[in-house]
């Protein structure tokens, strides 16, 4: 695919906070390709740098924390550099966002209706008053907010978690934005409101043609929602794939571990489930090697994964399609893939 | 709520009962004799007898304390021979005073915390931050009369602010009397000469008297500023496109000064109590200084009234914030939706 | 249970009857259904939970599941109905022996931080609770806090440490080892891992399986998750509303689920398998939850089978033993198993 195609393209973006005992680097040199109307899922556990690259992304990291390098390119236009002002005209009108907890993400003391005019004015600054309502309405339609005249003045308390999420789509979505960043939209839910509001947001970025980056922690969301998938860990994609392949098999040891670790509602499993030992790496402290080294299954021990950091390889192949993952195994593992595939 | 309601008013009510008793028992027990002072000192025992009689001061405590009480309420506040009026008509002739420098001192207080506040907040400059915080250190730790004898010498030592003299100079008329404040009625009078002469006067004492509801002030605003601004709905507020300062505006100010009204009382509170020193170091003729007064020359009923007056009004102004507060702030409204 | 019969079940630790609990109706101020009638978060609710045994609580927020919870352990008053904790009943019980049977029920919530007070060590937190029901001497509860800190993971370094220094999952396993420490026969798990991250709540239920084996522990186990629960419970109730849908062996509830509720919530969950996507969803929309139905089913108005049907509509449905262990509250609850 050209880059001419791409709706969004982020090459070498970089991010890093100024702590205490020195730069944490939450986001390490990432490229990431999204085209038109397509649904690009990004999975990692908290703290691996998913929430501070959509910030990066829209151009809203705030000190501490600053975009050091790299290029975020929307249509085209390129965004890190721009003033305030000039990223104020993008935000909302060509890319909006969603965030994780709904309660907080509106004002709590203004009304449903002024939170989503001012979504609508600041694009179109010339809309009579009656028809920044009449859109507002339609929009709280469209996610499927019932009676949304007498809902308008409502407070935000006045609504339920899984309303409120829908409120915040409702204003993501606003004024047609071409990439919507949805990041954890659900993750606060109940399961039967998260599939309400997956539904949902299907429906409409299908409908509208929007793109789509859903980051999440969770696999099942992702296999169910998303074209393809990046997996990332101490602010890097070790494994970029295709939805299908990505399922089919994990070439990196992560991957493969994130999704052992899961339930799964259609079987009944027994006995203990496989859970990733220890926790994420301290960002501010990597090791020289691999960073997923120490939690590794394949890799633990290993004198390369300790010492020398793994460059992305390309694979291609049956199963995987075109895939790119950060292992130093990486071949030897879609190989191994391949063959259990043709077995069966 | 019903429920809440009563139980505030009988609280209010318990407190007022509570600084009556304490102001009169006290009052009571201070060594010097009414009587006495308002026969004076050489008028043979039974003049003073008599008096004593007519004060009804020969009746057992619990007795006083109702009659007190019963014409308190009834709006008989006693008589003030201090200044040889009724104490209603004392106070009441002082209070325009009272009321206008304590307005001068709120509005600037106020002001001049929300502006710190956001200097301080906004672009998180540290420095700023630093400072600030000191001021506002300072400014707890700083007795008002001693800011005012400071300012007085300072200042109007050097001839910029005038001396402890009142509200206007003395070769400038009051303006014509419509709201007794005097820097209203004279904008209302087009005496601008005397507008400005009222404002000059006003500088130096609503300064010190703010003092201490500024630093208070600018502490609050100070933490919930930097407390709003790290919520989600502020960078939610941006990704619609709006700028830094207009989300800031528009969303993180209304929810930052909002709180600050349940220290509405607190701030009323520091008023009153810094307006009896304050008024007195500038020779400020309000409520404060006729009290100072009344304590100077045993003038007891000048002094209870005040200390019933202030507790009935600082109880009020707790109520009023109390209404005012869930009448702004939507979450305490009720009504569930579809929560739950 | 017939007279002479050879195998007694084994005895019941917990058993609740007939729970209910409402709690008082507010008035909605948008006048909106006002004067909705008070909110019964628990309606008659019994179950059963043998020692040993996880007992699984399935619902949405807002189905009275967490107030169930708080009922046992009496930080909820329940309104009627009996709560037997190893043949006593825990509402009718004085206040001094409830404090001695607390010792022998301890609960973990979601958001383990609310929990854990934020300047004391992990080692002071653990200990809180022998110190406060006066267990053991200082030397025997500092290895005893020592021993169950290592048996949930944590090391002898990380126990001097504050709460804010570790990481949520870590988090939780220090309230497990708050609410352990005192050897409790009864762990009530409000939610535990639904605040943490899917690899590490796997780590978590991997701990309590172990935990449970070690200790010979009984659980009940809340949790919005019904794959969760058929996982990790024996037994699972699925709570709508206040009111138990079905209830079963999780393994039987998994093969042969009755209630529409359960097969929708099983469809909600995600299937991490883009093979296994389904195109027909079970959509329940949260807004046909809050129709208060007077009469007939609560799940009427999201059901998608009995929503027009008139049985439905006039007549609740109460819970129905099916085949034996197996109880499901619906009027057409053979419907879904002919289709499948």
């Amino acid at each position: 695919m050209s880059a001419g195609e791409q709706v969004l393209s982020v090459s070498g973006l970089r991010t890093v906070f100024a702590a205490r005992g020195g730069a944490v680097t939450a986001v390490r040199d990432v490229d990431l390709d999204v085209s038109p109307g397509e649904k690009v899922g990004i999975v990692g556990e908290s703290g691996s740098g998913k929430s501070a690259l959509a910030l990066s992304i829209l151009g809203l990291i705030e000190p501490p924390g600053r975009v050091v390098g790299g290029s975020v390119r929307l249509n085209g236009q390129e965004l890190v550099g721009l003033g305030d002002r000039e990223l104020g005209n993008v935000r909302g009108r060509d890319i909006g966002i969603v965030f994780q907890d709904p309660l907080t993400s509106l004002n709590p003391v203004k009304k449903i209706g002024t939170q989503l005019y001012e979504a609508i004015r600041r694009h179109h600054p010339r809309l009579r008053k009656h028809e920044v309502r009449r859109r507002a309405l339609e929009l709280l339609h469209d996610v499927e907010i019932s009676s949304p005249e007498r809902r308008l003045d409502d407070f935000p308390h006045h609504y339920s978690g899984g309303m409120r999420q829908r409120v915040l789509i409702a204003i993501a979505l606003a004024n047609r934005p071409a990439v919507l960043i949805a990041d954890e939209p659900t993750t606060a839910l109940d399961t039967t409101t998260q599939a309400h509001v997956l539904w949902l947001l299907d429906r409409l970025v299908t409908e509208h043609g929007t793109a789509v980056i859903l980051i999440t922690h969770n696999l099942g969301v992702v296999a169910e929602f998303c074209d393809s998938v990046h997996v990332m860990y101490a602010g890097r994609f070790v494994e970029s794939a295709s939805t299908p392949a990505l399922f089919a098999n994990q070439i990196h040891p992560y991957t493969e571990a994130l999704l052992g670790s899961i339930l799964r509602p259609d079987r009944l499993e027994e006995g203990p489930l496989a859970a990733i030992p220890g926790a994420p790496p301290d960002l501010a402290d990597l090791p020289p090697g691999c960073p997923f080294e120490p939690r590794c299954a394949f890799g633990n021990g290993r004198e390369i994964c300790q010492t020398v950091r793994p460059e992305p390889v390309t694979l291609t192949g049956i199963l995987h399609g075109s895939s790119e993952v950060e292992c130093h195994f990486a071949e030897e593992r879609a190989a191994r893939g391949e063959l259990a595939a043709e077995r069966t | 709520m019903t429920a809440r309601i009563f139980g505030r008013v009988a609280g209010s009510i318990g407190a007022l009962f509570g600084a009556s008793v304490l102001a009169f028992v006290f009052l009571r027990l201070a060594p010097s004799d009414p009587a006495r002072l308002i026969v004076g000192e050489f008028a043979p025992e039974e003049a003073v007898e008599a008096q004593r009689r007519a004060l009804g001061l020969h009746e057992n405590i619990v007795v006083q304390y109702y009659r007190y009480m019963r014409d308190f309420l009834t709006g008989d506040w006693g008589f003030s021979y201090s200044t040889g009026t009724p104490v209603s008509s004392a106070i009441e002739a002082r209070l325009p005073a009272t009321i206008e420098l304590s307005l001068y001192a709120f509005v600037l207080a106020f002001a001049a915390a929300l502006i710190l506040a956001l200097l301080a907040t906004y672009r998180r400059r540290p420095v700023v931050d630093g400072a600030l915080r000191t001021v506002s250190f300072i400014g707890l730790g700083t007795p008002p009369f001693w800011l005012g004898l400071l300012l007085l010498v300072t200042l109007s030592g050097t001839g910029l602010f005038p001396g402890p003299e009142g509200r206007l100079q003395p070769d400038v008329a009051a303006p014509p009397n419509v709201t007794s404040l005097y820097t209203v009625d004279a904008v209302l009078a087009g005496q601008w000469h005397t507008l400005g002469d009222a404002l000059w006067h006003m500088t130096l004492p609503a300064i010190t008297l703010g003092l201490v509801p500024f630093a208070f002030l600018v502490r609050l605003l100070r933490a919930n500023l930097l407390e709003v601004a790290r919520e989600p709905f502020i960078t939610f507020a941006r990704s619609k496109g709006l700028s830094r300062w207009t989300a800031f505006r528009r969303h993180a100010l209304p929810n930052a000064i909002l709180p600050t009204v349940t220290a509405g009382g607190l701030v009323f509170a520091h008023l009153l109590a810094g307006s009896v020193l304050v008024e007195r170091v500038f020779a400020w003729p309000g409520v404060g200084s006729l009290v100072v007064g009344g304590i100077l020359q045993q003038d007891f009923a000048v002094v209870q009234a005040f200390i019933l007056l202030g507790a009935a009004s600082y109880v009020a102004m707790n109520a009023v914030v109390d209404v005012l507060y869930s009448a702004i702030d939507p979450r305490t409204r009720g009504g569930q939706g579809l929560q739950g | 249970m017939n007279g002479g019969a050879p195998i007694q079940d084994p005895p019941a630790l917990l058993q609740v009857e007939r729970l209910t609990k409402s709690f008082p109706g507010r008035r909605n101020l948008l006048g909106r259904g006002s004067g909705i009638a008070p909110l019964r978060a628990v309606d008659d609710v019994s179950f059963e939970v043998a020692k040993g045994e996880t007992f699984g609580i399935v619902g949405e927020s807002g189905s009275g599941k967490s107030t169930i919870a708080r009922c046992i352990v009496r930080l909820a008053n329940a309104d009627s109905g009996r709560i037997l904790f190893d043949g006593t009943d825990l509402l009718t019980l004085p206040r001094e022996e409830l404090r001695r049977l607390r010792r022998r029920m301890q609960i973990v919530v979601q958001d383990p931080s609310s929990a854990l007070d934020p300047r004391m060590s992990v080692r002071a937190i653990v200990e809180e609770p022998l110190v406060i029901h006066r267990v053991a001497d200082p030397v025997e509860r500092r290895s005893k806090v020592l021993d169950m800190l290592e048996l949930v993971g944590l090391t002898r370094v990380q126990a001097e440490r504050k709460p804010h220094e570790f990481s949520g999952g870590q988090r939780q396993r220090i309230a497990l080892a708050r609410a352990l420490v005192l050897s409790p026969d009864l762990v009530i798990l409000d939610e535990p891992i639904s605040a943490l991250d899917v690899s590490v709540q796997a780590q978590v239920l991997n701990l309590l399986r172990q935990l449970q084996t070690e200790l010979q522990l009984t659980y009940i186990f809340i949790v919005h998750d019904l794959a969760v629960a058929e996982y990790f419970c024996d037994r699972t109730a699925v709570v709508y509303r206040g009111a138990v849908m079905e209830m079963a062996e999780s393994k039987q509830l998994f093969r042969e689920r009755l209630h529409p509720y359960t097969e929708a919530l099983l469809a909600a969950a995600p299937i991490p398998d883009p093979a296994a996507r389904r195109e027909r969803r079970i959509i329940l929309r949260e807004e046909a939850a809050t129709i208060r139905t007077a009469e007939g089913c609560r799940f009427r108005p999201q059901c998608f089978v009995g929503r027009d049907r008139d049985l439905c509509a006039a007549l609740e449905p109460t819970l129905e033993q099916s085949v034996p262990g197996h109880f499901v509250a619906c009027h057409f609850a053979g419907l879904l198993e002919d289709e499948r």
